[in-house]
């Protein structure tokens, strides 16, 4: 067989491992459906069938999209906001003894629990939903950004004095890039609970988004379409997630590349 | 020649805990420039505690370091260290070649003359081919022999080295001590090496310091009378070295066995500079 012929079949037996499970789980799902004849519960292809006709449309801008923009924008804000607080936190034993027992109850809180508060103090638009994002992502981010810059080699921070950089190089080149591996735990952490918190922001008063239209969808009977809605939260979901990876690969592929080293290839 | 690197009467004593514990008890010596002097002492004397404050890493509780008579408080900007933690000191996620550069660009040193300077301290510790890999792609003597470029690089007037060859293998410390010799002689750096092992002091030093066990002083000051071309075969095989180890072995002996140095060192004798 030809090299070209190899890799095919190499794509080929791959492309069969990755879609084995979830080919077997829509046929699991037909079984059921084809059984139950539930009205709850549509036929798998029923249900592809009203997932172009509801999201190949401009409900995919009117809903989909500011969904998608808010959930970033508050991860974004949550990112910024959790590695600096987290970078002065852990950089000063002082200031964390300080911060330690409210940073704790605040992570207690459960962040939906907030949304009415935050109607009240935010109104019902967009910054009120941005926030219920922020309040939940940023605790990952900050806690873990505290324990990475805590975790700063000494070794290497004498280096750095002894070579006299400090200031901001200290910061870009020691201090956050030492910690990047847990900022990087903690901003995957945040991620998924960003998405939780958009569909849950969107349920309370709202009159837009993934959140809202579900449950608009489940309260007018149109089953079909809000399993498609179901379906297309799990593909942002997806799609967050593998985007998420390719970042993360570049950012720490220095830090797979000692772990290996470490252990040895 | 005149003193570059002057320690009077040097004390570190740490307290904590209701335990105070003197690393560095009353240390005086002076390292004339271009000297390469090694210290050396018994395991857990206080050796790296002595280095931090000649480092301006740690401050002493009393006494005083001298950089070219400026007193030294925090790190000065010629003087450099290797530590011994040679994967802990590099940065993982820079390369080889930027390990060099950072400490240059920190100084503000033009982008040509740092690119030149880094090229020619890889070349001098032969790792030019390494320039682009990340530390962690190297061994272990090749990651010193990074931190050594960094450190020549930066072009100090005194080099600090913290038993920089202690976790390495016996056949790499054996190349890394000749390319610390090749160095030392080429560049005219003034070094002040700290090592606990006995023939790496004799044959790398043109001065050999031996310190007493904890609060440490200074047990006595040595000369090596070796000529200054040295290789692992002949200088290790010749009786003079053979006579200085014994002698720096019973005074470290000593050392351990706790006896102090006369109260009253009448001048140790200044060993002749290069």
């Amino acid at each position: 067989m030809s090299r070209g012929g190899g890799a095919a079949a190499r794509l080929g037996r791959r492309a069969l491992r990755v879609c084995a499970l979830p080919a077997g789980l829509v046929a699991l799902w037909w079984a059921a459906a084809a059984s139950s004849r539930s009205y709850y519960l549509p036929a798998p292809d029923a249900v592809a069938v009203t997932f172009a006709e509801v999201w190949f449309s401009e409900r995919i801008l009117a809903d989909a999209l500011p969904s998608v923009v808010r959930l970033l924008a508050g991860f974004a804000l949550a990112a910024v906001l959790g590695v600096a607080l987290g970078t002065a936190i852990g950089s000063s034993p002082r200031l964390r003894a300080f911060t330690e027992p409210v940073l704790e109850f605040w992570r207690a809180v459960p962040p939906p629990v907030l949304v009415p508060l935050l109607i009240l103090l935010a109104g019902i638009d967009d910054a009120m939903k941005v926030l219920v994002i922020v309040s939940g992502c940023v605790w990952p981010i900050l806690l873990n950004t505290v324990e990475g810059v805590r975790a700063v080699d000494p070794v290497l921070a004498d280096t750095c004095r002894s070579y006299r950089i400090s200031g901001f190089t200290r910061l870009r080149t020691l201090v956050l890039r030492s910690a990047s591996p847990q900022i990087m735990a903690g901003l995957r952490q945040a991620l998924s609970i960003a998405i939780i918190l958009m569909v849950i922001s969107e349920m309370f008063a709202s009159s837009s988004g993934l959140g809202f239209t579900i449950v608009q969808f489940q309260r007018g009977f149109a089953i079909p379409e809000m399993w498609s809605g179901i379906v297309l939260l799990g593909l942002l979901g997806l799609a967050l997630s593998l985007a998420f990876q390719r970042v993360e690969r570049s950012v720490l592929d220095w830090y797979h590349g000692l772990r290996a080293a470490t252990r040895g290839e | 020649m005149s003193a570059v690197l002057e320690v009077t009467g040097l004390r570190k004593v740490y307290e904590g805990g209701g335990r105070r514990v003197e690393a560095v008890g009353g240390l005086d010596f002076t390292v004339p420039a271009g000297q390469l002097a090694c210290l050396v002492g018994p395991s857990g004397c206080g050796k790296t505690t002595l280095l931090k404050c000649v480092a301006g890493l740690m401050r002493p509780t009393s006494g005083s370091v001298r950089l070219a008579g400026e007193p030294v408080t925090e790190p000065p900007p010629d003087m450099a260290v290797v530590f011994q933690e040679y994967g802990r000191s590099l940065f993982a996620w820079l390369s080889v070649a930027d390990n060099v550069a950072l400490p240059l660009k920190e100084k503000g040193v033009p982008r040509a003359r740092r690119a030149e300077l880094v090229r020619r301290a890889l070349a001098d510790v032969g790792l030019s081919d390494a320039a682009g890999a990340h530390p962690w792609q190297l061994s272990g003597g090749m990651q010193q022999r990074v931190a050594i470029a960094r450190a020549i690089a930066y072009e100090p007037r005194v080099l600090l080295m913290d038993e920089p060859f202690a976790a390495v293998d016996a056949q790499t410390r054996a190349e890394l001590e000749d390319l610390i010799r090749g160095l030392w002689q080429r560049l005219g750096v003034t070094v002040l090496f700290v090592t606990h092992d006995i023939d790496e002091a004799v044959y790398l030093g043109q001065r050999v310091l031996v310190l007493s066990a904890s609060p440490t002083r200074v047990q006595d000051d040595l000369a090596v009378d070796l000529p200054d071309r040295r290789d692992q075969l002949t200088t290790r095989g010749d009786v003079r070295f053979t006579e200085l180890r014994a002698r720096v072995y019973a005074r470290v002996q000593a050392a351990k066995r706790g006896e102090r140095p006369a109260p009253d060192p009448s001048a140790p004798p200044a060993p002749a500079p290069r």
